[in-house]
């Protein structure tokens, strides 16, 4: 992916374009979460616009922008936001267990990696980010309460979201340790079960297609 | 004379901070009993309750569950206590309200055949089936309790330790949190439940045990103690205050 070009890249979105309505997102919802992570985008544009050396297109003192620069710069910046989406459209439509599964299975032949614990602090990891997000909400609006938006600096802003917010999510997870640990939590557990959805075939066989699609292209 | 379940013989308990939880605790229960354990908050209710499951123990003194010396019988103490915690949302490790349930079980290794049957079972029990398949972080707070209740229950226990089991509820939610509890102890569990608020359950409680600074000040039926509630910082109920005796809170 990373290492495709443009007609590859286009293609993959129009892929993912496809999947977003098959799965019921909106496009143009997803696009506004990830307002600040398309800001980044820019300035990787920006970045790679103004070092890559080609064809000058504009000059002013030491700034040079040339056709080089633009395209590469385009398609670094886009190949991050297919990235973005693709991670996006997964984690909507993926139930946490099935990843927490997946992970299972595929540490299992690894030697020395204890594959259920890891495979139950992701699980833990996603099911606990309602909680942590439901926090940092509460702990806002009590700044809210008490004008703390007339502070202008984002960075004493962000310090006085952070600090009660990671207080609290270490006394969340201590409570945790004790909920876990009295219903008898330990790494030899059952194994999960997989149910196959019947989709698997031509899910593998769509995505070989796919993948040779944009090899070609 | 009813049979022993817990045997607690003089038991402290002395935090790494220096801070002492509780101090020379000895207290019998019974099977089949509804417990209320009151008093202010830092009276040392919530550590004597980690003492029940084990999750904390004693420095000195010891506690017995059904004859095994609980500090040598983790785990079999462990699927006799039950403890539902009073944050439900930190009690949750389940991405499902099924997977939550499931969760004690898959500890114990049980088998997933036997694992889905019983998990259905106690589901249906406390009509939560229809959630089955919902995210935990979605629930109401009495369905979230409720929750925490089926993910203990699935696993056997004798008894159920509440941990302030009606905190943050409405009304439709510590009613059902309430029904869930008394169908629990009718149907032969014993329940030890921790608040500072009793006029809840206080009618459906057959003994009250009153703690302050780490010590048992009272233990008695709750007729009897219910006009010393207010020394030890917990509010007597209205019902016995307006010298009607204590009265159900379930309309």
């Amino acid at each position: 992916m990373l290492s495709a070009h443009l007609p590859a890249c286009f293609f993959y979105f129009l892929i993912l374009l496809l999947f977003f309505k098959k799965a019921g997102l909106n496009f143009f919802a997803t696009l506004n979460s990830i307002k600040y992570f398309i800001l980044l985008l820019f300035f990787i544009f920006i970045a790679r616009a103004l070092t890559v050396k080609g064809d000058i297109i504009f000059s002013l003192y030491d700034i040079t922008i040339t056709e080089q620069s633009l395209t590469e710069g385009f398609l670094v910046a886009f190949k991050f936001f297919l990235v973005m989406l693709t991670g996006l459209l997964f984690s909507t439509t993926t139930k946490p267990s099935s990843v927490k599964n997946a992970v299972q299975w595929f540490l299992k032949p690894i030697p020395f990696v204890p594959e259920k614990r890891v495979a139950v602090m992701i699980s833990l990891s996603l099911s606990f980010m309602p909680v942590i997000l439901k926090q940092a909400k509460e702990i806002s609006d009590a700044q809210k309460a008490r004008c703390a938006n007339l502070q202008k600096n984002p960075v004493k802003r962000i310090i006085r979201l952070v600090l009660p917010l990671l207080k609290k999510t270490f006394i969340s997870a201590d409570r945790l340790v004790f909920a876990m640990e009295s219903r008898c939590y330990n790494d030899d557990r059952t194994d999960p079960e997989f149910l196959p959805s019947g989709k698997e075939i031509p899910f593998l066989i769509g995505s070989f297609i796919i993948s040779l699609s944009l090899a070609w292209l | 004379m009813q049979e022993l379940i817990i045997d607690i013989n003089a038991i402290c308990h002395t935090f790494s901070d220096g801070y002492v939880g509780i101090k020379n605790i000895s207290v019998s229960i019974s099977k089949g009993e509804f417990i209320i354990l009151a008093g202010k908050n830092g009276s040392g209710k919530t550590t004597l309750l980690r003492h029940l499951n084990g999750l904390l123990l004693p420095d000195s003194g010891h506690i017995s569950v059904n004859g095994h010396d609980v500090s040598k019988h983790l785990i079999q103490t462990r699927k006799t206590v039950g403890m539902v915690f009073q944050d439900a949302d930190t009690q949750i490790v389940g991405d499902t309200v099924f997977d939550e349930v499931a969760f004690g079980l898959e500890n114990l290794k049980v088998k997933r055949a036997e694992i889905n049957k019983k998990v259905t079972l106690i589901l249906e029990n406390l009509n939560l089936f229809h959630l089955k398949d919902r995210s935990p972080s979605t629930l109401s707070g009495g369905e979230k309790r409720k929750l925490a209740i089926a993910g203990i229950l699935v696993m056997d226990p004798e008894v159920i330790v509440f941990d302030e089991p009606f905190s943050n509820l409405d009304y439709p939610g510590t009613i059902q949190v309430l029904s869930t509890i008394i169908n629990l102890n009718q149907s032969g569990h014993t329940i030890i439940i921790a608040t500072h608020d009793v006029e809840t359950i206080i009618y459906e409680a057959t003994r009250i045990i009153i703690m302050e600074k780490g010590l048992i000040k009272e233990d008695g039926e709750p007729d009897s103690i219910v006009k010393y509630l207010e020394s030890y910082g917990v509010k007597e109920p209205c019902s016995s205050k307006f010298g009607l005796g204590l009265q159900p809170w379930l309309p």
